[in-house]
């Protein structure tokens, strides 16, 4: 299977100290992966240089074939993205929006994308809304929606489902898999709900203080570190100083092996 | 469903048209954003006639021509700045809705963003200087056929310069945040006095001229006023305009891809989430 996310040696230092540090992930095309770790452990940072919105201080990216800077455009027209915690615009229907999104990714037929979109989330109804008629799970509903519009090849989801009832919740999982098991959609998300993790994710990479310290499937991920559930796990490495405070030079690759790395 | 994409030139328009057609949602469903294009243009068309037939009335000579320079100065002056405002607003419209994320993780180039703001803002451009025109022409029976077919090169020029002036805005909100989104308002209040819309450099004070023989609005209202005289085009203003509307242009190019360069590298996108 090709490689739809290639990143090495991944460095970002701001005024505040060092935000991410010699980070490698690979993404395999449908594979679906839950980057994790405490506030602040790099892991929007992380995801803005796999996005090519932040320039990496060190370290390449490649987006399906295409290398940032300079592929940027091309690679983007097959990364679908969104954030449970950016807003929708206020004044503009919700089937405008993924009209204009659906542009923007260079659609043929952007309205059939938005209808087809809505319908696989199963919320057709919502087309003629405005931005301030919906709920904020609509509106994440609807981000999720625009982010799948072009079938991309590598979906990026930073705290999807951090606005959603478990109903809602359930529809998005469902949807999101759906996608990946008939496109062949590569999955990266970050999320701060474990189980949702667990259910979604087929593979876990946990970052603290900028740095990889586990990589592979979550149940052998918690097991490694004696820990029952991702849960468990979190909180171990959240509140673990040896973790918190890792030292030491080299990488931290999470590039190849599905293998646990404490 | 997989669905079907442009590619090249085909995909740039597209996006170009989306932009535009965003920017109009949002002032269609914003009637106040409509006084830029409207009150505004309309406002100014009233008080600069005023003053302008005011001191006509007071005697002395070139009364008439002193109206002429005013509602020209004015007219012109418009074409600045709706150009600068549309594009600089556009921006920060992004800005305080936070699309600027969600945009830069679209394949959408910058100069693709930069175009549909700028297209939509020929729209708005047209509609404020029609109100300026047709209240010049209404209220103070301003004849701006009497310019001649010269004022169109001037008038593209002063669109170039109002462009100009937006990029190096939304550097500066780039750069600085959204602190700087003052200067969309403010700057050309600087330039106004400055490119002497209303009066030759002649009429600054001594230490200001200088600067204002650098701006190529400067110039295009010099050589807007030698229409007014019924001069014909003035190749010497028109020499200098060009020149100075082709450096700002690359400066505030310059600057911008700089500031764009700076605001990945720090990450200041953070700002916008």
């Amino acid at each position: 299977m090709n490689n739809v996310l290639v990143a090495r040696g991944l460095v970002k230092d701001y005024r505040r100290g060092r935000a991410v540090d010699q980070v490698d992930l690979t993404l395999r095309e449908g594979e679906r992966l839950a980057l994790l770790g405490p506030n602040g452990a790099g892991k929007t940072t992380t995801l803005l240089m796999c996005l090519g919105v932040v320039r990496p201080d060190a370290g390449t990216v490649e987006v399906v074939g295409h290398r940032l800077p300079r592929g940027r455009s091309a690679a983007m027209a097959k990364v679908g993205f969104t954030a449970g915690y950016l807003p929708l615009p206020d004044r503009i229907r919700v089937n405008e929006y993924l009209r204009m999104y659906g542009q923007l990714y260079g659609l043929r037929d952007p309205a059939a994308a938005a209808a087809h979109g809505l319908e696989r989330f199963g919320i057709p109804q919502l087309a003629p809304a405005m931005g301030t008629e919906l709920s904020a799970g609509q509106k994440t509903l609807i981000g999720i929606v625009k982010a799948t519009l072009h079938t991309p090849r590598l979906l990026v989801l930073d705290e999807p489902t951090a606005s959603l009832d478990p109903d809602v919740a359930f529809r998005v999982r469902t949807g999101l898999a759906a996608l990946c098991e008939e496109e062949g959609t590569a999955l990266l998300v970050t999320s701060h709900n474990m189980l949702e993790v667990e259910r979604i994710a087929e593979r876990v990479v946990f970052l603290a203080r900028g740095r990889v310290v586990a990589d592979g499937p979550p149940a052998e991920v918690a097991a490694s570190f004696g820990q029952d559930d991702l849960e468990e796990l979190f909180l171990h490495l959240a509140q673990d100083p040896e973790v918190q405070g890792v030292d030491g030079g080299g990488g931290h690759s999470t590039e190849t092996s599905k293998g646990v790395r404490p | 469903m997989s669905s079907a994409a442009l590619q090249g030139w085909s995909a740039s328009r597209s996006r170009v048209g989306a932009i535009a057609r965003r920017h109009a949602y949002v002032l269609w469903r914003s009637p106040h954003r409509l006084f830029d294009v409207t009150i505004w243009p309309l406002v100014d068309a009233v008080l600069f006639g005023s003053i302008a037939v005011f001191f006509a009335r007071q005697g002395g000579q070139g009364g008439s021509r002193t109206v002429s320079y005013l509602l020209a100065g004015i007219v012109l002056w418009h074409v600045v700045y709706q150009a600068q405002i549309a594009v600089a607003t556009g921006f920060l419209e992004e800005t305080w809705s936070r699309q600027i994320l969600t945009m830069l993780t679209t394949p959408m180039r910058e100069w693709e963003f930069v175009a549909g703001v700028a297209a939509f803002g020929l729209i708005k451009l047209v509609l404020g200087v029609g109100v300026v025109t047709v209240a010049a022409v209404g209220f103070y029976a301003f004849d701006p056929g009497s310019l001649g077919i010269w004022v169109i090169p001037v008038m593209l020029m002063l669109l170039m310069a109002g462009w100009s002036v937006a990029l190096f805005v939304i550097g500066l909100v780039l750069r600085f945040g959204n602190g700087a989104e003052a200067f969309a308002w403010g700057i050309l209040f600087v330039v106004m006095p400055l490119s002497g819309v209303f009066y030759p450099v002649e009429a600054l004070p001594a230490v200001l001229r200088p600067v204002s023989l650098l701006l190529p609005t400067t110039h295009l209202f010099a050589a807007g006023r030698a229409l007014v005289d019924g001069r014909g085009p003035s190749w010497h203003d028109l020499g200098l305009a060009a020149l100075t509307t082709l450096l700002i242009s690359a400066a505030a190019f310059a600057f911008l891809v700089r500031m764009l360069r700076v605001f990945r590298e720090r990450g200041y996108i953070t700002r916008y989430t």
